[in-house]
């Protein structure tokens, strides 16, 4: 129930009975005020975090998104598009010079990138992922994604939240409102960031649901990663060890003669489990109880991916100790291309600096990430999807960059509960505008819950008078690429 | 009609129509064997699995379409009929089929082939065999009268009181009794004080005030204590949070870049003033909607519209996203509307009808339509205007005695005086420099505040932002974005025959300046000079100086000083690149300046392209040529004196007078002392305080009825009005706003709060329930924000008319109401619970006991620093961060970084209204009340605060940390318990040093501030 973490493996002689108790009750008490809440639609829930069943036996239980911040070009990197290529300068035909932010040129602009075929499905990739390409039979492809927002804040709230207008909770906060957390010691919901991405805390907002689903921001930057997780320097373990003895003992007091507060016995609780989260959390944190060889498939001894490769074993540690979605905004590249840090893909005067250097970025981490996980055989139990807010214009913006483009756009799954190596849906032959098996992030969602046990249609939350789900009033599970469509 | 003849009708009908179709079966044989072979299969491949009443019953019917039937083509689904029989390029049926608007079959675009004939089947009268039923009508049609009947649409009840005596405890008892409940004893005096402090003003009492009230016995004391409560300034800033929730009250627009809105704060500070002033609810809400138009130009109209624009607004928009964003915004204003005044979910009928409430989708647009032109932004106004109009009023009365000093003193002393100098001294003085550095009577400008130094320099002395509105002189203005300068001098000096126009660099200006603009630069687009006499208003007699500019120490080729005289505003001479360097310009008139016999009097006007010149001086000469001179300079006095000597030999005529006060008073001590303090005091004429607020402004444009909330699907200019519902009036059945003169948004105001015929019972409803809400723990309507068919019926119906209908009567007063609950038995029965009560009712439902409820984050932050002794209580003003120990409500609400010691505690994300918190408990709370810096030095702050009482010894000190943090003395188990565990930690810390006993003192305050019973109110 606690996860890496059983209560049993703490040393804490004197509070084990009461601990093991308190674990135990944990369910029961979660149970009933749950059960209240969907009675009178009542917004408290004493126990926000506690475990709870999926509505069907889910083939995931953890989600690392590793964001593509700012965007990255399908054409460019996983929709091979030989027509486009010919066609270099020519009109584009059909292009709507609005599709973007600015205004592009109608021309089509061939990929600056040398493109080939790898894994026994022949996927292409373009020559940007060396070694992500080598795991192209883990991969299920989306080549026809699509949204409704052409500008990065707006589109990474419809990605995230399912609609473009703040205030939504984004799919994270969802998950742990739908099943709780796997390791009450740590946050189930974390977002590792460089440069905080445009939206900032909106696109991982728990919305109208408790904030308590609300993720846990991990800046790359910060050397303090978790507030109020050290001590004062004066006061020391001992100390408090027995200030909390003494706090369980008086609030236990308090809340006998309140029985019917059920979230006086869930504050008792959560004493105990903030003291123990004291530990847990900087050892979860702590890269340096890796392996050197770890660190080297990792590329953390490379300057140009040192952040990303940190933020991607991080992931999986996390994962490891049951945190049910991670999700990683990609930073910075090296650069040079004029792009902005907190949307680094975003190649709007040369696709090919840009994307080269993000693709430095991001590539070997990325790849390191499935490799290790299927080292460890958490990819039988954990997906990982790579994705930008949106696509790129096939025609050009200036002579070199790419606009944005929301019409078709490229993401892939790979691990637990997908198909590898598959394709799913197509855009037109210049890669400007999905056209087969559309997929649209109602659809993509719905999905990803699916696999995660739960009914989208059914994980509601009462708000101003309405049942909102994340998939608002669409969303069909894309019952093709799931490796096994029947469970 | 007789049955017979109707009979016959309907046989003539038969034949009629039978003989249509008979006519046309030849010419359909063709069309269906057209539909079999090319139609039929079309559709039952590609559309039948939504759009059939198989679909239908696997629940995957879209749109409420059929194309399974020709009925059910005929019907057509939610956006209209599929099809038009013989138009083809008008069907929605081929639109859709050719990606146009609508893309059908979302899984991809047929062939050109198949809508080819998809286009000619239609063209040619679409015949369609199939027969089958016709589809079920999905849409639940909205019936208003029946709707008119749901009981928090009704007109407020007149209920019969149970007690006449306790009306609420009537109501409360009746409920009980009738459920086999036993109302509880009354709360202890300590738990009731506690519970009154935090409930009315959000702050524990302190230890004086608990122990006066347990101490009072007169039957009114705890009147007393509320009356207190309620005139505090801290009510209203206990109350507007809660009010700043239901409004999504934030400082910044979200999304891309979450731009700050500096101006904002103003309106959180109206509703705390409002709360404090008890303005009545009705007053309240109305200047909400329309208080920009009910109170133009002033502060308190435009703060209190902040309430439409506080939502949140994309920081990047584009021509594609542009029209859809204003949607968005104007649906947000309706969201927040319908939420936190009627507690109905409008956001629900932006797309079509309201799935549950009686509002039809046009109501959704009417409602809309009279939000049409409100857009957001910045304006500048006076903060206090009835302040800086007494202050005025008071300047004035202040500077008339000065004045009559002034001229008494000129009038009877000084020609007596002026003469005896003249003749002893006059002689004795200097020459004056060719140029003399005039000095400004009067200084005005469009868009800053001027000031004259004694030297002649004029300065710039703070700007006032283009679109301020400022009251002047009793007129009100809206400030300029073309600055200009007016100065006016006098003279008695004769034959004036240039003048010259200084402008300074300085180091307080932008670049140095000269100019005012951002790089230091300054564009006089004209200066105009004019004369008159001194001592008449006659306007025939002024006459406007012809300039010639002989010299510029900046000219550029293109904008030289030339256009600065051509009486042409479009152009100006433009000093740009001498910036950070002095700057001069000479005019020599073309006539030199004769002068009138009692004085001159010289007005200057710089009219400039945008901002002015920072410090700047003019000077007169009466010699000739003076572009081929350098330029001494001295102050006009010895000019004029030689001037008035020369011209008033014997008695000299009043007005002279008084002119000659200002040129002699530096050389009589006397005239001084009567001059100066009039020269001062003028110059310390009151201003306005003049503040930025982000509010409403004139824009936005029609309001368009959009077929399922779609702006590519407008279906004509929507018109302003009401809910029909929320509408009993004999007269127009539907409600508009345009019929009357007045603004649509005030409009909208009077129908919210009109009792008799609009909104106003719900409106007083919702208001009352959130009232209760915060005081019992729980509304008598449990949803606050949704009185509508899917919210919780109310458990006190009665109660809640009764308690709405004496808000009304009593002039909507919000103190009076929270007055008659805390009066209540009910509010102030004990928390315990009654083992019986709790099996019969264990919702207390019919509050049978007081539920204690934890502090908000606000609360708990305010306490913390309350009891640590160091809560700054400065009230309004604008945000400030989590390091100041100022009361929460005034932390800063940004968008995108909001302050992790409030989410952690369940403040809510501004982005809708929100009626009620949720509450719920985690670790991280837990850790940062153990670690967080905040509860650390709290804690020690406490330990201080205990040991700064006097008595020391730990017994009375353990006693002082509980009355502080509980507003009790320790139980004795309580003490022993504190006693031991402070031995210990001391022991821990090494022992009997003072240091070791003073951190086992913080320690113990740690664990009080860490209980449960520190952030629970019983």
């Amino acid at each position: 129930m606690f996860g890496f973490y059983s209560p049993g493996e703490i040393s804490l002689p004197a509070r084990r009975d009461f601990l093991l108790q308190a674990g135990l009750g944990f369910g029961s008490v979660a149970l009933a005020s749950m059960l209240q809440n969907e009675k009178t639609g009542a917004s408290e829930i004493a126990e926000p975090l506690a475990l709870r069943p999926p509505h069907f036996p889910g083939q995931v239980k953890s989600i690392i998104w590793l964001f593509m911040t700012g965007a990255p070009s399908q054409v460019d990197t996983w929709d091979y598009k030989p027509e486009l290529q010919k066609r270099h300068g020519q009109e584009l035909a059909g292009s709507d010079p609005k599709t973007g932010f600015f205004t592009t040129s109608g021309k089509c602009l061939k990929s600056p990138f040398a493109w080939a075929q790898h894994g026994e499905s022949g996927s292409w990739v373009s020559d940007l992922f060396p070694h992500l390409s080598k795991h192209v039979d883990k991969m299920c492809f989306l080549h026809s994604m699509y949204l409704k927002q052409n500008n990065h804040a707006p589109a990474s709230l419809e990605l995230m939240c399912g609609t473009n207008r703040p205030g939504l909770p984004a799919l994270g906060a969802w998950m742990t409102y739908g099943l709780g957390s796997q390791n009450q010691s740590l946050p189930s919901f974390v977002v590792l960031h460089d440069t905080r991405p445009r939206g900032d805390d909106q696109i991982w907002s728990a919305g109208f649901l408790p904030k308590t689903y609300q993720a846990m921001t991990l800046d790359a930057r910060r050397k303090e990663s978790i507030d109020n997780l050290v001590r004062d320097t004066r006061h020391s373990d001992g100390q408090q060890r027995s200030q909390l003895d003494l706090l369980r003992e008086l609030n236990q007091k308090h809340a006998n003669t309140r029985p019917t507060q059920a979230d006086l016995a869930a504050r008792i609780n959560s004493f105990e489990l903030a003291y123990r989260m004291q530990m847990a959390a900087p050892e979860a944190l702590d890269l340096t109880r890796e392996s050197e060889s770890i660190h080297k498939l990792y590329g953390m001894d490379n300057p140009e991916c040192a952040t990303f490769s940190r933020q991607c074993l991080l992931a999986r540690r996390l994962v490891e100790r049951g945190v049910r979605f991670v999700q990683i905004f990609a930073g910075k590249g090296v650069g040079g291309d004029g792009s902005v840090n907190d949307v680094p893909w975003d190649c709007h005067s040369d696709v090919q600096t840009n994307h080269r250097s993000c693709g430095l970025h991001t590539d070997q981490p990325a790849a390191a990430l499935l490799a290790d996980l299927e080292a460890r055989g958490l990819l039988d139990s954990t997906l990982v999807i790579w994705g930008g807010e949106f696509g790129r214009t096939s025609d050009s913006q200036g002579d070199k960059g790419r606009d944005h483009n929301p019409n078709g756009f490229t993401i892939w799954m790979a691990g637990a509960g997908v198909k590898g190596g598959f394709h799913y849906g197509a855009t037109d032959p210049f890669g400007y505008k999905a056209v087969e098996n559309k997929v649209h992030v109602n659809d993509l969602h719905a999905t990803l819950l699916h696999l995660l046990g739960l009914d989208h249609t059914k994980l509601t939350h009462r708000f101003n008078g309405r049942d909102f789900r994340l998939t608002d009033v669409g969303g069909e599970v894309l019952k093709e690429i799931l490796r096994n469509p029947v469970a | 009609m007789s049955s017979l003849i109707s009979r016959v009708m309907a046989l003539i009908m038969v034949a009629l129509i039978m003989v249509v179709s008979t006519t046309t079966i030849a010419a359909d044989e063709e069309g269906v064997r057209f539909f079999e072979q090319k139609i039929r299969p079309v559709l039952v491949e590609h559309c039948y699995g939504c759009h059939s009443v198989e679909a239908q019953s696997q629940k995957k019917l879209q749109g409420g379409l059929f194309l399974d039937s020709a009925a059910g083509v005929a019907a057509g689904g939610e956006t209209g009929p599929a099809l038009i029989k013989g138009n083809a390029a008008e069907s929605l049926l081929l639109k859709a089929m050719k990606y146009d608007g609508m893309e059908m079959p979302p899984t991809g675009r047929l062939s050109d082939e198949v809508i080819a004939d998809f286009a000619k089947w239609i063209d040619s009268g679409a015949p369609d065999p199939r027969e089958g039923n016709a589809p079920v009508k999905l849409k639940r049609e909205i019936n208003l009268e029946e709707g008119k009947q749901w009981w928090s649409f009704q007109p407020l009840k007149d209920v019969p009181l149970p007690d006449p005596h306790k009306p609420i405890d009537g109501f409360i008892r009746q409920a009980q009794e009738a459920n086999g409940l036993k109302p509880n004893h009354s709360a202890a005096k300590e738990k009731l004080i506690r519970r009154a402090y935090f409930d009315l003003i959000g702050l524990p009492p302190a230890p004086e005030q608990v122990m006066a009230f347990v101490a009072d016995s007169s039957s009114n004391a705890f009147e007393k204590v509320v009356d207190e409560l309620l005139a505090k300034p801290a009510y209203g800033e206990r109350w507007a949070r809660h009010w700043l929730d239901t409004a999504r009250f934030a400082e910044s627009g979200g999304y891309e870049f979450d731009g700050f809105r500096p101006g904002a704060y103003h309106y959180r500070d109206w509703v705390i003033r409002s709360l404090n002033n008890d303005m009545p609810y009705d007053q309240f809400v109305k200047m909400q909607l329309a208080g920009d138009i009910l109170q133009p130009d002033d502060i308190n109209g435009a703060a209190a519209t902040g309430f439409l624009v506080a939502g949140p607004y994309p920081g990047q928009i584009t021509a594609k996203t542009v029209e859809r964003i204003r949607y968005d915004q104007l649906d947000d204003m309706m969201m927040t509307i319908g939420g936190s005044m009627l507690g109905l979910t409008l956001g629900c009928v932006r797309c079509h009808d309201h799935k549950y409430d009686p509002i039809p989708h046009q109501d959704y647009y009417a409602l809309a339509a009279s939000l049409a032109t409100t857009a957001h932004g910045p304006r500048t106004l006076d903060l206090d205007e009835v302040a800086t109009e007494k202050a005025t009023e008071k300047h004035k009365a202040d500077h008339e005695p000065l004045v009559a000093a002034l001229n008494e003193f000129s009038a009877k002393e000084l020609p007596a005086r002026f003469v005896a100098w003249r003749d002893k001294e006059l002689e004795k003085q200097p020459e004056t420099t060719r140029w003399q550095a005039l000095e400004a009577n009067a200084t005005e400008a469009e868009r800053s505040w001027l000031k004259v130094l004694p030297n002649g320099m004029i300065v710039h002395d703070g700007l006032l932002s283009p679109g301020a509105n400022v009251r002047q002189r009793g007129q009100r203005r809206n400030v300029r974005n073309e600055e200009s300068y007016r100065l006016t001098f006098s003279t008695h000096q004769k034959n004036i025959q240039s003048l010259r126009l200084d402008a300074f660099t300085d180091k307080s200006l932008p670049q140095r300046g000269p100019g005012l603009s951002a790089d230091g630069s300054f564009q006089l687009a004209e200066i105009i000079v004019t004369a008159g006499p001194l001592d008449s208003l006659d306007p025939a007699a002024i006459q406007t100086l012809k300039l010639k500019p002989v010299f510029a120490a900046f000219e550029d080729d293109k904008q030289p000083i030339i256009n600065s005289v051509d009486g042409n505003p479009g152009t100006a001479w433009v000093v740009r690149t001498t910036a950070k360097k002095d700057n001069a310009a000479v005019f020599e008139l073309e006539s030199p300046l004769a002068g009138f016999p009692n004085g001159t009097e010289i007005i200057v006007e710089l009219k400039f392209v945008d901002m002015g010149i920072g410090r700047l001086r003019i000077s007169a000469s009466v010699d000739p040529n003076p572009a081929t001179w350098a330029g001494d300079v001295s102050p006009q006095h010895m000019g004029e004196l030689r001037a008035v000597a020369a011209a008033h030999k014997g008695e000299m005529p009043e007005s002279v007078k008084v002119s000659l006060a200002r040129w002699f008073a530096p050389f009589d001590s006397e005239m001084a002392g009567k001059f100066n303090p009039v020269r001062d005091h003028a110059a310390a004429a009151p201003r306005p305080n003049l503040q930025e607020v982000y509010t409403t402004v004139a824009g936005g444009q029609d309001v368009f009825f959009l077929r399922r909330g779609e702006v590519d699907n407008k279906q004509g200019k929507a018109e302003p009005g009401y809910l029909q519902v929320l509408w009993r009036s004999p007269e127009p059945s539907k409600p508009t706003a345009s019929a009357s003169a007045e603004h649509p948004r005030a409009s909208m105001a009077n129908w919210m709060t009109d009792v008799e015929r609009g909104a106003g019972p719900l409106l007083a409803r919702v208001v009352v329930n959130r009232l209760w809400q915060h005081h019992m723990g729980q509304g008598i309507v449990g949803t606050p924000n949704d009185f509508g068919f899917q919210g919780d019926k109310p458990t006190h119906p009665e109660l809640l008319d009764y308690l709405a209908g004496e808000l009304v009567r009593g002039g909507w007063r919000l103190k009076t109401l929270h007055r008659s609950i805390l009066l209540s038995e009910t509010y102030q029965q004990s928390h315990e619970v009654n083992p019986e009560n709790q099996a019969i009712d264990p919702g207390n439902r019919f509050l049978w006991h007081h539920q204690p409820h934890r502090l908000e984050a606000e609360t708990i932050r305010d306490a913390l620093l309350a009891v640590g002794g160091n809560l700054d209580s400065t009230i309004y003003g604008p945000s400030v961060l989590d390091n100041t120990q100022r009361r929460s409500v005034y932390l800063r609400v940004k968008r995108s970084e909001l302050l992790p010691v409030m989410t952690m505690f369940d403040a809510p994300e501004p982005t809708q209204s929100i009626g009620e918190r949720s509450v719920t408990t985690v670790p991280t709370q837990a850790l940062a009340l153990m670690n967080s810096p905040l509860v650390r030095q709290q804690a020690e702050k406490l330990s201080a605060r205990i040991k700064a009482v006097g008595d020391v010894s730990l017994p009375a000190a353990v006693q002082q940390g509980y009355q502080l943090t509980f507003s009790r003395l320790p139980t004795e188990e309580e003490q022993i318990m504190m006693l031991a565990f402070i031995d210990q930690q001391r022991a821990a810390a090494g022992g009997e040093s003072p240091d070791a006993s003073d951190r086992a003192l913080v320690e113990f305050c740690h664990v009080l501030l860490c209980l449960n019973e520190f952030v629970y109110v019983d």
